[in-house]
């Protein structure tokens, strides 16, 4: 216990000095990036005397070392600053912006993996017959399409085809809860179907190992049914990798949906951060990177809690 | 009238147009979809086209912009009163308007509010260095008295100078109360901006004409919706989800035609291109080497590569289009088709030292790029060498307000409502165009009185323009946009408007 606690508080040291680094380098990589929040909110009518002005106004003169300190304060006390474009708290702007992000993560992590994982175990019992062709063909397909081009695909036949859904956004002021999940439907399954490739293989491979091992032959000897040896000892016993890679999709998911979100034009946290380094609104930028940073870390310390479950010897 | 300058093109939706006024206002709600969110509605701090276009319906000024680009009353009551010397405007202002919080719109708003532009936005701040004083003339009448004529003063009231209740105004808006015929009820950013019809709207009289005339907010609601990707626009477009689509790919022209759902518009001349020159460091402060430049390049290429299909642009040297007010052949003999060899010729009276040009380009905007790269080829063909930088447009709009950073940018505007707001005739605007001639061209100008007086001074300045070449004029382009099938009564306008709009049913 002793041993565990240790290693957790060992793990949540690291994990925190992943963040204070994440802040550092976002701050210096937005710092240095050309571009100037101050023309851009000015339009192409502006003066460089007007452009000046303005940053002053928003305190972007002041020594980097100032804007660091106050920025970092900021963090200290749970204030990821004011937007320069929203005109409302970074946290707030977030807060706006979590329901269709964290929606679309489940949906599309949902079904990944209800796809994923019994075809990925078929494919690998029956390794080698033409429905395993087929799944490690498709599988190859699906990782290297574009979730974009799936997205407008899915836009042109289930929205402009048959208009079973939205072609885009996240409804209007009196959508209700269930309506607005509706509109998550196909950008889900364009996340869905291309991250289900990524696990489908995973599972696949890791069947594969497990399955040549001497307990599995020894549970067949001993007369246990197919079924039983291939969910309880078989997949039990491959499911640290399946688990690592699903950990993976969720972080990426949570961070990377932005192409897809811009697409079927999601109002959520990608998409923010997009328009945040389009119109170089720094508050936005490394308030929405240090969250995203911390859910990745978060979600990747879940992922070694779950090994624990899954496999007793793992130890932190 | 119906303007070549301006517009239009479906003959359906001009026959839809007369009628749409005719109808009572009903429940129907427009959903439109944008390019993206708007940066903030504070038009005076952010005179974005997506802000303007969304502000339009809230918001309004003294005066706007009729069909031939001239300024024309909104909520002024006339055309003002200038003294004999023009240095005074006396501005009437209309009796009745109320502003959406239901207070009555007078003097004091007016000032208030032409202070605070005058303040912030950049138009505002060149006005402000002219007015000696803005003063209250009764309940409903303001006074300009100037310190020097300035003949571009109505055309600068007629955009981004909105007015509001004075007690609102505040450095940052924390509500947007204006006397336009929808009221903004909700924000998400985002997600949507919704406008509601504003019931105690008094309108302005007069046959439609662009921006001005009657208007009536017959769809309850407007939802602007940012949708930041060009495709997925076009199909909400067909799949009737949006009931308007701004700024379409021209590719998706005939698919939008064959959906039988949705119509497509051209609005034409809805911009020009430009390369702009660097008059202030580097290679380009000698005028012969922008002659060259001006003599290198081949507009019709340009725009063909840009544009790729000639519904969508046309070649004119004239800074502004046939059909405007401000249209004139004056100085255009320079605006030719590519002469290498005269070119070289300049290049090499200059003493041209082999020094590459820095062509600074963005992919933001995939037509600057394309343009580009054709220039690019042309200048190199009269014996330039190029460094083309291609850069996103944040980087672009910062790196050109460093003289020692470029020597050719390339943008677009659009066509303003008057020729002095022509952003390069602006000393400080980057190029930095500044010459003797300039200067002598646009105090003639702004000494003008009268329409003639004005468009004789514009044919002098663009002369001048040609001349001194601070910039390449490449070509106008046309602007797609869709609206449903079933929508009726939009006319095509540079900030796409929807009042006088019937919603599907």
């Amino acid at each position: 216990m002793a041993r565990i606690s240790w290693g957790l508080l060992h793990r949540l040291g690291g994990m925190l000095i992943v963040l204070a680094l994440v802040v550092t380098v976002v701050f210096i990589i937005v710092r240095v990036t050309p571009g100037d929040p101050a023309a851009v909110m000015l339009g192409s009518d502006a003066t460089p005397e007007d452009i000046a002005q303005l940053r002053s106004r928003m305190g972007l003169d002041a020594p980097l070392i100032v804007q660091y300190g106050q920025f970092v304060g900021g963090i200290l006390r749970g204030d990821l600053g004011q937007s320069i474009f929203l005109n409302q708290p970074v946290t707030q702007a977030l807060a706006a912006r979590a329901e269709p992000t964290f929606f679309l993560t489940l949906f599309s992590i949902l079904i990944a993996v209800a796809i994923a994982l019994p075809v990925g175990v078929l494919s690998a019992v029956r390794r080698g017959t033409l429905f395993d062709q087929i799944v490690v063909t498709l599988t190859m397909v699906a990782a290297s399409v574009p979730s974009f081009w799936l997205g407008l695909m899915l836009i042109q036949v289930f929205a402009v085809g048959t208009g079973w859904f939205p072609a885009s956004g996240y409804g209007g002021p009196d959508t209700p809860f269930l309506e607005r999940l509706h509109h998550l439907v196909l950008p889900a399954v364009a996340l869905g179907v291309v991250n289900s490739a990524l696990i489908t293989r995973f599972t696949r491979a890791a069947m594969l190992d497990v399955l040549g091992e001497d307990y599995v032959r020894t549970a067949r000897a001993k007369g246990a049914n197919e079924r039983r040896v291939i969910l309880k000892h078989a997949l039990k016993n491959a499911l640290i990798p399946i688990i690592t890679v699903i950990g993976l999709s969720v972080a990426m998911l949570v961070a990377g949906a932005v192409v897809t979100e811009t697409v079927f034009g999601l109002p959520g946290v990608g998409n923010l951060v997009v328009s945040a380094v389009l119109r170089r609104d720094y508050p936005v930028i490394q308030g929405t990177l240090l969250v995203v940073a911390a859910i990745y870390v978060l979600i990747n310390f879940i992922v070694d809690m779950l090994y624990i479950l899954v496999d007793p010897r793992v130890r932190l | 009238m119906k303007s070549a300058f301006l517009l239009a093109t479906l003959a359906a939706l001009a026959g839809t147009s007369g009628l749409a006024l005719a109808q009572a206002q009903g429940d129907g709600v427009l959903t439109v979809a944008t390019i993206g969110e708007p940066p903030t509605l504070d038009v005076m701090q952010t005179a974005t086209d997506i802000v303007l276009t969304i502000d339009q319906h809230i918001f309004e000024t003294l005066y706007t912009y009729d069909a031939q680009w001239k300024s024309v009353p909104l909520l002024a009551a006339a055309m003002p009163e200038i003294s004999e010397d023009g240095l005074t405007y006396r501005i009437p202002i209309r009796e009745g308007v109320k502003f959406h919080d239901g207070s009555d719109l007078d003097s004091r708003d007016v000032t208030a509010s032409l202070k605070r532009w005058m303040a912030l936005y950049p138009k505002g701040k060149q006005v402000a260095t002219i007015v000696e004083s803005l003063t209250e003339d009764g309940d409903h009448a303001v006074v300009f008295k100037l310190k020097s004529r300035y003949a571009p003063l109505l055309a600068t009231l007629s955009q981004a100078s909105v007015i509001m209740p004075s007690e609102k105004i505040a450095d940052t808006l924390t509500e947007f109360v204006g006397t336009g015929p929808y009221v903004l009820k909700e924000r998400k950013p985002d997600q949507y901006t919704q406008l509601v019809r504003f019931d105690g709207y008094k309108s302005p009289e007069g046959e439609p004409s662009n921006y001005a005339g009657k208007r009536e907010a017959i769809a309850k609601e407007i939802r602007f919706v940012p949708v930041p990707d060009a495709n997925t626009r076009v199909e909400g477009l067909i799949s009737g989800q949006f009931d308007f689509a701004d700024s379409l790919p021209v590719s998706t022209y005939e698919r939008i035609e064959a959906s039988g759902t949705a119509k497509p518009v051209i609005f034409e001349n809805s911009g020009w291109v430009s390369l702009n020159m660097n008059m202030k460091e580097g290679l380009l402060t000698k005028k012969p080497l922008r002659q060259a430049v001006q003599a290198a390049l081949n507009a019709s290429d340009m725009m063909l590569a840009a544009f790729s299909d000639e519904r969508f642009f046309s070649i004119d040297g004239s800074f502004f289009p046939k059909g405007s007010a401000w249209y004139t052949e004056a100085g255009v003999a320079r605006y030719g088709e590519g002469d290498p060899e005269a070119a070289a010729k300049l290049l090499a009276e200059a003493g041209y030292d082999g020094t590459p040009i820095r062509l600074l380009t963005s992919r933001q905007y995939e037509f600057h790029y394309k343009l580009g790269e054709v220039a690019k080829a042309y200048l190199e063909a009269a014996g330039f060498k190029v460094d083309m930088q291609v850069v996103d447009w944040a980087t672009l709009t910062t790196r050109r307000g460093d003289p020692k950073e470029w020597d050719i940018f390339i943008t677009h505007s659009n066509f303003p409502g008057d020729p002095t707001t022509i952003n390069t005739i602006t000393d400080a605007y980057p190029g930095w165009y500044v010459s003797q001639q300039k200067a002598t061209a646009v105090k003639a100008y702004m000494d003008a009185l009268d329409d003639t007086a004005k468009a004789k001074a514009w044919e002098g300045i663009q002369t001048v323009i040609y001349d001194d070449a601070p910039l390449y004029k490449v070509g106008n382009f046309n602007g797609l946009t869709g609206v449903g099938a079933s929508v009726g009564g939009y006319t095509p306008t540079y900030w796409p408007h929807f009042w006088n709009v019937t919603p599907k049913k």
